[in-house]
């Protein structure tokens, strides 16, 4: 009898200990989670893919009946503005038109000089257009959530918008992908001024605006100069257009993406062939999984 | 024999409801709406949400549903791994401690309660994620989400206030 006392208050103390320290050892726990993310292993890589794949479906589930609810407040709002548009679209039309004859002339002189100088042309592109599913824009961070079916994707591939570059792929799933927005804080892409070709990085840093850092001193960067990729580090292609820029102070300078970022439903994953500096970092995925 | 598993299983269900009520609505905000101002920034469904029932039903939403919604959190979004579960436990933190100024008190009052609670709260994440970047994070950006979280409280409060009025059925 004494000895089931003693068991029952050992168990009781126990639990008083535990409920007394849960909180510092839940707290101790995002402390640890956050140590091992920065590390950036595999670990927690794989298993933010199988979390992804698992909760995908189900945002999936609620997006159909939201986006019926949400276009068809949009055909409602547009409607008020579709004579006006009609006339601008009338008016640009007029005006590609025009482009569309002088590109064609440009295209053949463009083929015959590049014949000319044997010109080694870039790596041909091959696309999947995915739907985004989940979108995140906040204070913390920028990315979305594509579905990919059963198509092949890899990490460092680059999304696109019809407009231009939007991001890049950051995580795999059986079904879905992740895409990092030029915007978060972990997009850094080396970009160049297309028409003074002056090099830089574009830096994310979480708000809607893109930062251009690393240019030269003296570079003259001014507003409404075209931002492309430059195609250093071998990830990006160079030339792909990023966006225009808005904003040159002392300390900063702005760059506003062409890709209405807050308004995707579909994105293109473009696979250049090109892993550049991933190229090690594909490779140990790949081996991990031929282990298992 | 059959009945008694089936008001287990209800009693069950109506316990988790504030876990499940805030998961529902976690997955709702991350949908890709370009409706008005949320396609620009998302408010913070989880706090306004654990700290609704950590004020209105401590009983059913404790420390783990707390955590649970951290990570379900954490795992749909991009953010440092561990930083969501930070904010949340530090919500919990400082409701309990505010816990006798907020009981059985008036809507204005507990929405007065939230905007304080809340700023601290993400403050604090600020903070720690911009530790984490070894950079702070603009300011700017962050009170929007901030503003925007306080302003919709009251809408989130009243599906939830729905879901505790209408579908958890206390025993007597």
């Amino acid at each position: 009898m004494k000895r089931r006392r003693s068991l029952f208050l050992h168990l009781s103390h126990i639990r008083l200990l535990a409920k007394k320290f849960a909180l510092v050892f839940l707290f101790l726990f995002a402390f640890v989670l956050m140590l091992i993310n920065k590390t950036d292993t595999i670990l927690i890589e794989k298993t933010s893919n199988v979390a992804t794949d698992v909760i995908s479906p189900i945002i999936e589930v609620f997006a159909i009946p939201a986006k019926l609810i949400a276009n068809g407040y949009d055909y409602f709002r547009d409607l008020k503005q579709i004579h006006a548009d009609n006339m601008r679209l009338k008016e640009e039309n007029r005006k590609l038109n025009l482009l569309y004859d002088k590109f064609k002339s440009l295209e053949i002189e463009n083929r015959l000089l590049a014949d000319l100088l044997n010109y080694v042309t870039p790596p041909k592109s091959d696309f999947i257009t995915a739907r985004v599913i989940a979108e995140e824009d906040d204070a913390f961070s920028h990315s979305m959530i594509a579905y990919i079916g059963d198509k092949i994707v890899k990490k460092g591939q680059i999304a696109m918008s019809d407009r231009g570059v939007v991001g890049r792929v950051h995580r795999v799933g059986r079904a879905y992908a992740r895409v990092l927005l030029i915007t978060d804080i972990n997009s850094k892409i080396p970009v160049m001024i297309e028409s003074s070709r002056i090099r830089g990085i574009l830096a994310g840093d979480n708000t809607s605006l893109p930062k251009l850092v690393f240019t030269p001193l003296d570079a003259v960067i001014n507003i409404g100069d075209r931002v492309v990729t430059s195609g250093v580090a071998g990830v990006f292609p160079a030339g792909l257009p990023i966006g225009r820029v808005v904003s040159v102070n002392k300390n900063e300078i702005i760059v506003k993406p062409f890709g209405a970022l807050e308004q995707l439903e579909y994105i293109r994953l473009v696979d250049y062939g090109l892993e550049g500096l991933l190229q090690n970092e594909n490779k140990m995925m790949n081996d991990e999984a031929a282990n298992e | 024999m059959s009945e008694d598993i089936d008001e287990n299983i209800n009693s069950l269900f109506q316990r988790m409801l504030p876990l499940l009520s805030s998961f529902f609505l976690v997955l709702l905000s991350y949908l890709p709406l370009n409706f008005m101002f949320l396609n620009v920034i998302h408010p913070a469904i989880t706090l306004v949400c654990a700290y609704f029932w950590l004020v209105h039903r401590p009983d059913l939403f404790n420390l783990w549903s707390v955590c649970l919604l951290g990570i379900f959190d954490n795992v749909i979004s991009a953010a440092p791994m561990g930083s969501n579960i930070f904010a949340m436990l530090v919500l919990f933190v400082l409701t309990n401690a505010a816990s006798k100024f907020l009981t059985a008190k008036p809507f204005v009052v507990l929405w007065y309660g939230f905007m304080a609670l809340s700023l601290g709260t993400i403050l604090l994440r600020w903070l720690i994620v911009s530790v984490y970047y070894s950079q702070f994070l603009p300011l700017d950006g962050m009170f929007f989400s901030y503003l925007i979280t306080v302003f919709c409280y009251p809408f989130i409060a009243l599906f939830l206030a729905f879901v505790q009025n209408n579908l958890i059925q206390d025993d007597e």
